[in-house]
């Protein structure tokens, strides 16, 4: 069920026990059929349950959206050094809030998701790297694999099987950066956060220079539902390329904000009006942000046109990201939201890269100046010119994240921009020549 | 906004259409008393608290905490990948990592003291100073800004009569902003040391502060 | 031989063995792309960003540095998307860069400044306040301004990767993010942290001993051999107003690659010291001393050595001398009627290694050229701290002959039983007091010659400065006087000097200076393939900075 709001429209397969508090129990999940999964697929051995994954189409829910059955198949088939799946659950793109839940209200799907995916990439130890924010979801989800290890669901001979798989809850510290697989695996190694140069790819060397493989929460929570039905069942929703259900989280100025899990292919505007109750205090939508902060902002035009997938995202020039719906109405300062991201970006940036270190806390200040009534048009040349030189010539694609938010809102809302401008730049006078 | 159902026990959130008790949301009921050697040592690691009863001169790993470190240390490959739940330890007891607690841990895990004060400074849960008992962060991120976020901050701010970053006079609350703290469907989301506290409004803010100065502990 | 990849970089077809970045295949057409993180001695963490080329089919622009060839790849490094991206991120470097090049001692060899005027934008649009970090106190040699680092992360890794002692961190992230210690503590009692500041490529580590000292315009490199041990670490002495103001290695692989200690790096004041014998004196009867010309002297020292019963000779010779001096001396000796010479040298307890390259080490023979003085048959005497053992010596009736030893501990009566005693030095001492000719000589920085380094390997050194008033090298006197006392004529040139003693002594298996190069050569080695200096692609290259 979506939290804390529901709806007709939705189809639940990751969600269905949100808002129950029974569900964390390790006895009710599996009277409710939990690690029945599990158990199928340690019949099915590793290739056969990375097939099914791959025949389901499931793409990685983290915001890339690559497709999770042939990550898998990326790992070695021999196991000649340990393998390790790592679970990413330091959520923290802003508007996403998706894997709080599904920790903190469904912790053993997650568990078996994650012994699964383990299973099927021959790792036998199972990091899952969640937010430090998150004490009270990962007091939960640390009880639940306390759980797990006492019921053998865990640890050695799981279940009988012969297969020694172990889990650990390791908690960041606070790096949006560690959201980034190779930042992840470098600060799960106790190092800085910082993201690694690829090649070589995380399937050849990960964490601990071992194989691994990383897969976000959701991810691995649709994996359990997949194995129990097929493939073929999950492809019963969303669109050939994009099938499947994924939670939407919507926050920002609707009248239910929550998560609500839908078929891929939903229409945005459908999405706002009809799940969510519509726009807060009856304002008129301005703008919205579909994959969380790093995508590009489309406006209301482009909204009436949004299928909520990979490909229908792309089509309006944004990206599903992590589908975190942000929804601006009328009232809405963007070229304050927008600089707000961008502090966020420049707080955030590990300070790796030129482009990203010097680029976005440039942005920043120049964000600033502008919302502050002392920005020039030039400013907002300057801005689409330099965030460009921030695009693609980084190690990570946080730099990219910067651009996404200030190009598009210069390109869609240039109005809103001038009216500052204009308001308190003297005539005639530019502010800097 | 009346057709829309608006319930947040105990500051747990908005329930929306569920009819849920403080506990049930939080997990606390499910959860319980965790132990401080770390009970199973598959989430030692998640144990660190951030604590109001803060002891910046408190003996680091010893008795319950050592026991809790050599757990973490067993489930990694690597000395250095205990690095971080070690660092969040030594915050748990004094609140925060200080050049002392660097040295040590850096003698525990045979690193060098730099590295580890390098390390720790690039992640902004460890605290580089002295906080408060409550270390009130509001998230001020696109969604809880959206919704009124700046004017929260501002109303811990004035109810607790501090600046921005600096401890109250009574040594009880320091309140910073926060980048996104998922909770983006709760605006405005306040982490006050390890809880969340959502759909706070500036009019909740006196009630919260009310509220912990009354309950003194955690 | 290495399976090699065919491609094509700037239009000019390229082989370079397979492994190769394009970075360093792009040195093969003398093209250098801009970089800050890359050295060739460090891992890569391509970072800096600077070093972005198009690569045809790729759909972003790739770090050179460790993007490796493939066979038919098309590299441009100078396309416009290329130059385009690199202007954008110097940019980004001069956001926040206080551009006090004026008063930083970087100017004139900065790679910002060189590559801003190269590629970057003729003019800055940053008008925002910028960061400042201010300056910090590394310990040792070093101070930090941090304002002016790019954040390359080059002494990071040098201080863990090379020397391995991790006491250089960054600190905070993003645009916080700043090099640091670990609080108070910093780099003294490190002995290689002076690379740091080498390797920096703007001038955000600084040396202290050179702080102001000169601008890199005005200062003259001299390729040299480090002189403070028996490793020859290669070097180049900075001179400027005939003074030496610092001393920078000079990257040869076999020997110290880029690097080299502390020790040696600040061990160069002595070049610098005044009050040196410019002039050759002459005792008389009555014990004054004169000074004579250069003719004169040697003709009274041959007169009074000619005049000799005994003509045994007991000589001290320095192992700070060069090959060429010493072997002069033993020309010299022999001409003469034969004896024994002795040198003594200072033992330090224990080797200093760099761990990241440990045939490079701060050896335990603190002169560069003992084993030059072995291989010449001269035997080592006295104490660690080189004192004693000159008994043999100091009562000799017969001829003495010191060669660069300044014979501190020794008394005012050491050599003044010697029939004949000869003083050839740089400085006076009680002990010099009592020679018949004092002989005022060149040192290594005035001289070109060659040292014998630990391992075996010849290497020559240059003249940087002037000498002071009438001093010549060793080889040059003592030659002349063994041309008198033999009738065949001395070595007019260092060349000629080597090559003499190279045929003279097996050891040395006839190489010349040629031989030797720039790099020197193992003694014994001759016609066989020598070190690296066909250099690896991957390895070779950067010269030392300087």
């Amino acid at each position: 069920m979506a939290y804390p709001f529901v709806s007709d429209r939705e189809v639940r397969v990751v969600s269905t026990h949100f808002g129950d508090p029974l569900q964390r129990r390790i006895d009710t999940y599996v009277e409710r059929g939990g690690y029945g999964a599990l158990k199928k697929a340690f019949g099915m051995g590793p290739t056969d349950v990375v097939d099914v994954v791959k025949s389901s189409g499931l793409r990685g829910r983290g915001g890339a959206g690559f497709p999770t059955g042939l990550k898998w198949s990326f790992m070695p088939k021999e196991q000649t050094k340990p393998h390790y799946l790592l679970c990413n659950a330091d959520e923290s793109e802003p508007g996403t809030f998706k894997d709080r839940e599904l920790i903190r209200w469904d912790p053993h799907q997650l568990i078996e998701g994650c012994l699964i995916g383990a299973f099927a990439i021959r790792a036998s130890h199972i990091y899952i790297y969640c937010r430090g924010e998150f004490f009270e979801a990962n007091q939960v989800l640390a009880r639940a694999v306390e759980d797990a290890y006492a019921k053998g669901y865990a640890g050695k001979n799981i279940m009988g099987s012969g297969n020694d798989i172990d889990i650990t809850v390791h908690q960041g510290a606070g790096a949006y950066i560690c959201g980034e697989e190779t930042g992840l695996m470098n600060s799960l190694e106790g190092k800085r956060g910082q993201p690694r140069v690829k090649p070589p790819f995380p399937a050849a060397v990960g964490a601990f220079g071992m194989p691994s493989t990383i897969n976000n929460v959701e991810t691995l929570c649709a994996v359990p539902h997949i194995v129990s039905n097929g493939g073929e069942w999950y492809r019963q929703w969303g669109s050939e390329k994009s099938p499947g259900t994924k939670l939407f989280c919507v926050s920002g100025h609707v009248r239910k904000p929550g998560n609500y899990e839908l078929p891929l292919g939903f229409p945005l505007s459908e999405l706002i009006e009809d799940v969510c109750g519509g726009m807060r205090d009856g304002n008129a939508l301005k703008a919205v942000i579909p994959g969380g902060s790093s995508v590009p902002i489309i406006n209301a035009e482009e909204v009436a046109r949004c299928n909520l997938d990979y490909e229908g995202c792309v089509a309006v020039g944004t990206m599903l990201g992590c589908a975190s719906v942000i929804v601006m109405d009328d009232t809405t300062n963007i070229v304050k939201q927008v600089r707000r991201m961008v502090d966020f970006y420049a707080h955030e940036s590990c300070g790796q890269c030129t482009p990203c270190r010097e680029g976005s806390a440039w942005t920043a200040q120049i964000m600033r100046r502008i919302e502050d009534g002392k920005g020039t048009a030039a400013d907002l040349d300057t801005l689409m010119e330099m965030t460009q030189e921030m695009v693609g010539t980084t190690i990570c694609v946080l730099s990219d994240s910067v651009a996404a938010p200030v190009q598009s809102a210069i390109e869609k809302f240039r109005p809103d921009f001038m009216a500052l401008i204009e308001a308190n730049e003297p005539a005639g006078v530019a502010y800097h020549g | 906004m009346s057709d829309v159902p608006f319930k947040n026990p105990g500051w747990a959130g908005n329930t929306g259409e569920f009819d849920l008790t403080e506990d049930q949301v939080r997990g606390d009921d499910f959860v319980g008393e965790r132990p401080k050697h770390g009970g199973h040592a598959s989430g030692a690691g998640t144990m660190p608290y951030m604590l109001a009863g803060k002891n910046p001169e408190g003996p680091l790993f010893e008795g319950e905490y050592q026991e809790r470190f050599e757990k973490i240390l067993t489930r990694y490959p690597t000395k250095r990948a205990a690095l971080l739940p070690t660092l969040a330890l030594a915050q748990e007891i004094r609140g925060h990592v200080s050049p002392e607690s660097m040295d040590r841990v850096a003698e525990l895990l045979d690193l060098s003291p730099a590295y580890v004060r390098g390390v720790s400074t690039f992640y902004t849960m460890y605290n580089k100073r002295p906080v408060g008992r409550y270390l009130v962060q509001v998230c001020t991120n696109i969604s809880c800004n959206l919704c009124g976020a700046d004017e929260v901050v501002e109303a811990f701010l004035n109810y607790t009569d501090t600046e921005l970053g600096r401890t109250s006079e009574d040594g009880n609350f320091t309140t910073i902003e926060a980048e996104c703290l998922a909770a983006c469907g709760y605006p405005t989301c306040v982490q006050i040391n390890s809880r969340y506290y959502e759909n706070v409004t500036p009019a909740e803010v006196p009630k919260i502060i009310e509220h912990l100065k009354a309950k003194g502990g955690d | 031989m290495a399976e090699l990849v065919k491609l094509t970089i700037d239009g000019h077809e390229v082989s370079v063995p397979k492994g190769t970045t394009i970075l360093e295949a792009a040195k093969q057409i003398d093209t250098l792309v801009p970089h800050y993180c890359y050295h060739p001695g460090l891992s890569s963490p391509a970072m800096c960003r600077l070093c972005l080329v198009e690569v045809e089919g790729a759909p972003k622009p790739l770090p050179s540095c460790v993007t490796t060839v493939t066979e038919g790849q098309v590299v441009k490094t100078q396309s416009e998307e290329a130059l385009g991206h690199r202007k954008g991120v110097l940019e980004f470097y001069l956001v926040n860069h206080p551009l006090d090049c004026p008063i930083c001692d970087m100017s004139g060899e900065c790679d910002l400044q060189d590559y801003v005027h190269l590629e970057g934008r003729k003019h800055g649009r940053g008008i925002e306040p910028k960061r400042v970090f201010g300056r910090d106190d590394f310990g040792g040699d070093v101070l930090f301004y941090g304002d002016r680092c790019v954040m390359c992360t080059r002494c990071v890794r040098f201080m863990n990767e090379v020397e391995q002692d991790e006491c250089l961190t960054v600190v905070e992230r993003g645009n916080r993010s700043v090099i640091d210690t670990f609080f108070d503590e910093g780099l003294e009692g490190t002995h290689w942290h002076g690379n740091v500041v080498d390797i920096c490529p703007v001038g955000a580590l600084v040396s202290k001993d050179f702080l102001y000292k000169a601008r890199a315009w005005d200062l003259d490199h001299t390729p040299s051999v480090c002189a403070s041990c028996s490793q020859g670490c290669n070097v180049l002495l900075h001179t400027r107003d005939n003074l030496v103001h610092r001393v920078k290695p000079r990257e040869n692989l076999d020997v110290n690659a880029w690097w080299m200690c502390d020790h040696g790096r600040l061990d160069y004041e002595w070049m610098n010291v005044g009050d040196r014998l410019e002039a050759p004196l002459v005792r008389g009867n009555e014990g004054t001393r004169t000074a004579k010309s250069w003719k004169d002297a040697l003709a009274d020292l041959l007169e009074r050595a000619s005049a000799l019963d005994d003509k045994s000779v007991r000589a001290v010779a320095s192992a700070r001398a060069s090959n060429e001096d010493l072997g002069a001396l033993a020309e010299l000796v022999g001409a003469f009627g034969g004896g024994e010479t002795v040198f003594r040298s200072p033992r330090a307890e224990e080797e200093i290694v760099l761990k990241g390259f440990p045939t490079l080490a701060r050896r335990t023979d603190l002169a560069p050229n003992v084993k030059g003085a072995g291989l010449l048959g001269m035997k080592r005497v006295g104490a660690d701290d080189a004192t004693g053992g000159l008994e043999s010596v100091a009562g000799h009736s017969g001829i003495v002959v010191v060669l660069g030893d300044a014979l501190a501990d020794q008394p005012e009566d050491f050599g003044s039983k010697a029939g004949l005693y000869i003083y050839l030095g740089t400085h006076d001492s009680a002990a010099a007091q009592a020679a018949h000719v004092v002989l005022p000589i060149t040192t290594h920085a005035e001289q070109e010659g060659t040292f014998t380094n630990h391992e075996g390997r010849v290497q020559r050194f240059w003249p940087a400065l002037e000498a002071p008033g009438m001093a010549r090298p060793a080889w040059l006197i003592l030659g002349a006087l063994d041309a008198e006392l033999t009738g065949e004529a001395g070595p007019q040139t260092a060349a000629e000097a080597f090559a003499e003693l190279s045929e003279a002594i097996p050891a040395l298996g006839g190489l010349t200076y040629e031989d030797l190069g720039t790099r020197g050569a193992v003694a014994g080695t001759k016609g066989a393939v020598v070190g690296t200096q066909g250099a690896p692609a991957g390895a070779a290259a950067q010269a030392a900075r300087g």
